[in-house]
């Protein structure tokens, strides 16, 4: 292996950490869909468990569940999604932007940060048994007689933590691109300028921003943008869901002082409302615009040919910050207290501006590769072409249930979860990230990796595993299964022994490619990354 | 803007007009009454829900093909409030938020009897929260 230079080095141990999440998350919607199948299926190792669990032995199978349930996706999406793009990120944009990161001591705090705020969450789960979903929906959290005080304080810090932590990645980020160490320096006000896309939006009526020379998308990556652009976005989430954390924060405080505030004091559904203002922007931030940003960068890379229509692809990506404003009441749309003009026009039809956005993103990307015929369809367009894929079936479920008509029907049900966000999640940007790493790898490291043959499994154990989960929890959501609800009764037994068979051949699939990836790195070179640098020069001493 | 993108535009565009005009029309059957038309519900049934119990009369009566109102409140947390056909098969459902009056209008179109049961999480206890046999449609 070459020898890694500092920044190459962090992006390794940001993925190599992002994969053990990943693991995680994945064995434990593989224990939840064990319960859904047989409630009784993991008593064993829960009355195991339990021993080490500081609140008592006499917990229900439910409250297990419901625990996992609520770490299960801090741990995949903040464990895997964002240590993944961190480690990414903090590669390719200097590299693209031809400067240093600004704060390296922060890269390494993002690191640390972001473990031990997943991990607080998640041990508030496994051994405070806190309960109330990454919904939180108010006021559930601080429903003290549901949900555990100390487990709900603990993963409310756990949550600030991780949340800090993306506003200091994206800080880091930010004064990266504006730097002025180097040529090509950009003030913040240009650079905001260029994320919102205003000298697109002055161009299109004519006029010229002066203030914008060479900052116009024209001079600046689209990769670049396309990050400062979702960032605008991770940041409203960070900044929404970290007041959401401390003012549940608040009320666990008081109400361990003994003097618990009023749950009434805060409207439902404008907190609601709120909430998922800020958090479906990590839907459109990091899921949308991080990916489309990625295949932007990518699919010219690996094909040799310029993007296509990268004119219209720049007014996209200006376009979709207004989009990604305006859609969050497609989560509200069972709530008869929403106004019907909030449902119909953000709920619906504005959620509908995501279709355009992102169908031009797959047109000019699919576009590109058309154009380049003939190209080699090397493992990362492979994946790449894998997690378009995996858009166009996950948004196509989100936009059939982002309708007040048909959500009747769909709103809260397996669904949602299946269909839409788990072939999102795992089909979309699970398989976008692999087209990333078998890009940076041979990249970092100068090593190609060592079993062909195993790429091609790891692609369709993958592709197979992922989709027909997403399919089977779909057609049980169309037939009624609930999400967040265990089914005690041997309810959709047939649907979940499917997702089963399907989850496992996913697992099959990611474990084959870590296999991969270690025999490629070599399993000393592995450890080497996780194991502190000081602790390292003083074993070659020895 | 190339010619290809210019027809792709135009056809997520049609795609856009198609799907929305066809989900907004009567052909979803429910849109007639939660769009379209000012209906007066024939019935009205409260449901209340409280540490995890969902209080109604039941089983309610209702007849095919009038108009009911089902109003649901909460004194503590957010609820759900779904019907359910015997094969647990959904036929329609709401949230229920605390400190609001949340309302839904129905016509079935099916006699048989119906369960109830919360669509959105409340705590650990919520797998719990069903009402067998809650409506009956002649």
């Amino acid at each position: 292996m070459a020898k890694l230079g500092w920044i190459e080095k962090w992006t390794l141990r940001f993925t190599v950490v992002a994969l053990l999440f990943m693991l995680l998350s994945g064995l434990e919607g593989m224990l939840m869909r064990s319960q859904q199948y047989d409630i009784n299926s993991l008593h064993g190792m829960e009355t195991l468990l339990n021993n080490i669990r500081p609140v008592g032995s006499d917990i229900s199978t439910e409250n297990l569940y419901y625990a996992m349930l609520t770490a299960h996706p801090i741990v995949g999406i903040y464990g895997f999604v964002y240590m993944a793009i961190f480690g990414a990120f903090y590669f390719l944009v200097p590299y693209l932007v031809k400067k240093p990161v600004k704060h390296p001591k922060l890269v390494v705090a993002n690191f640390w940060l972001q473990i031990i705020g997943v991990m607080v969450c998640w041990a508030a789960g496994f051994f405070g048994l806190f309960n109330a979903l990454y919904t939180l929906y108010w006021p559930l959290p601080v429903a003290f007689d549901r949900v555990p005080l100390i487990g709900s304080i603990a993963f409310m810090l756990g949550a600030a933590i991780i949340m800090v932590n993306i506003l200091i990645f994206s800080y880091n980020i930010f004064k990266t691109v504006l730097s002025k160490d180097h040529d090509g320096s950009y003030t913040v006000g240009q650079f905001l300028r260029a994320a919102f896309g205003i000298p697109r939006l002055m161009k299109l009526f004519g006029k010229e921003d002066k203030g914008a020379v060479n900052l116009d998308y024209n001079g600046m990556p689209v990769f670049i943008v396309a990050v400062a652009r979702g960032s605008i976005d991770t940041v409203i989430n960070a900044v929404v869901l970290l007041a959401a954390g401390v003012l549940i924060l608040v009320y666990g405080v008081f109400a361990l002082l003994g003097h618990p505030l009023n749950p009434g004091a805060v409207d439902a559904l404008l907190y609601k409302n709120l909430y998922w203002w800020g958090l479906d922007m990590v839907a459109d931030g990091n899921v949308l615009i991080y990916t489309a940003g990625v295949w932007y960068l990518l699919v010219p890379l690996l094909t040799g040919r310029k993007l296509f229509g990268a004119n219209v692809v720049k007014t996209v990506i200006m376009v979709d910050l207004l989009v990604s404003m305006g859609v969050w009441s497609h989560h509200l749309l069972g709530d008869t207290s929403q106004p019907m003009w909030m449902r119909l026009f953000s709920g619906q039809l504005i959620t509908w501006g995501e279709i355009f956005t992102m169908g031009l993103t797959l047109f000019a990307t699919l576009m590109t590769i058309w154009k380049a015929r003939p190209v080699k369809m090397s493992p990362p367009l492979q994946f790449t072409l894998g997690s378009m894929f995996g858009f166009v079936m996950g948004a196509m479920a989100g936009i059939l249930q982002a309708n007040v008509g048909l959500n009747v029907v769909l709103h809260n049900t397996q669904w949602v979860i299946g269909l839409h966000a788990h072939a999102l999640l795992l089909t979309g940007v699970g398989t976008m990230l692999f087209s990333v790493i078998y890009t940076l790898v041979p990249m970092l490291t100068h090593l190609e990796f060592k079993f062909k043959k195993l790429v091609d499994w790891h692609f369709w154990l993958w592709m197979i595993g992922s989709v027909g989960m997403a399919m089977a929890m779909g057609m049980a959501g169309s037939k009624g299964m609930l999400r967040r609800t265990l089914y005690t009764g041997g309810e959709f037994t047939p649907y979940t022994l499917a997702a089963i068979i399907f989850g496992s051949i996913l697992s099959i699939g990611f474990i084959i490619f870590v296999v991969n990836l270690v025999s490629t790195l070599g399993l000393k070179n592995v450890f080497s990354l996780v194991i502190p640098e000081k602790w390292q020069k003083s074993t070659e001493k020895v | 803007m190339d010619k290809s993108e210019r027809n792709w535009l135009f056809f997520l565009i049609a795609l856009f007009v198609v799907v929305n005009a066809v989900t907004l029309s009567t052909l979803v059957p429910w849109q007639s009454w939660q769009l379209w038309q000012k209906v007066t519900p024939a019935k009205v049934v409260n449901i209340e829900y409280e540490d995890y119990i969902i209080s109604m009369e039941a089983p309610v009566e209702i007849k095919k093909g009038e108009y009911v109102q089902f109003a649901a409140t909460s004194t503590d947390v957010t609820y759900g409030f779904g019907v359910f056909r015997k094969d647990n098969s959904m036929v329609f459902q709401m949230q229920v938020l605390p400190g609001r009056t949340n309302t839904i209008i129905w016509m079935f179109d099916e006699t048989g009897v119906y369960d109830v049961r919360s669509t959105e999480y409340s705590g650990p206890k919520h797998s719990g929260m069903v009402v067998r046999d809650a409506i009956e449609v002649k």
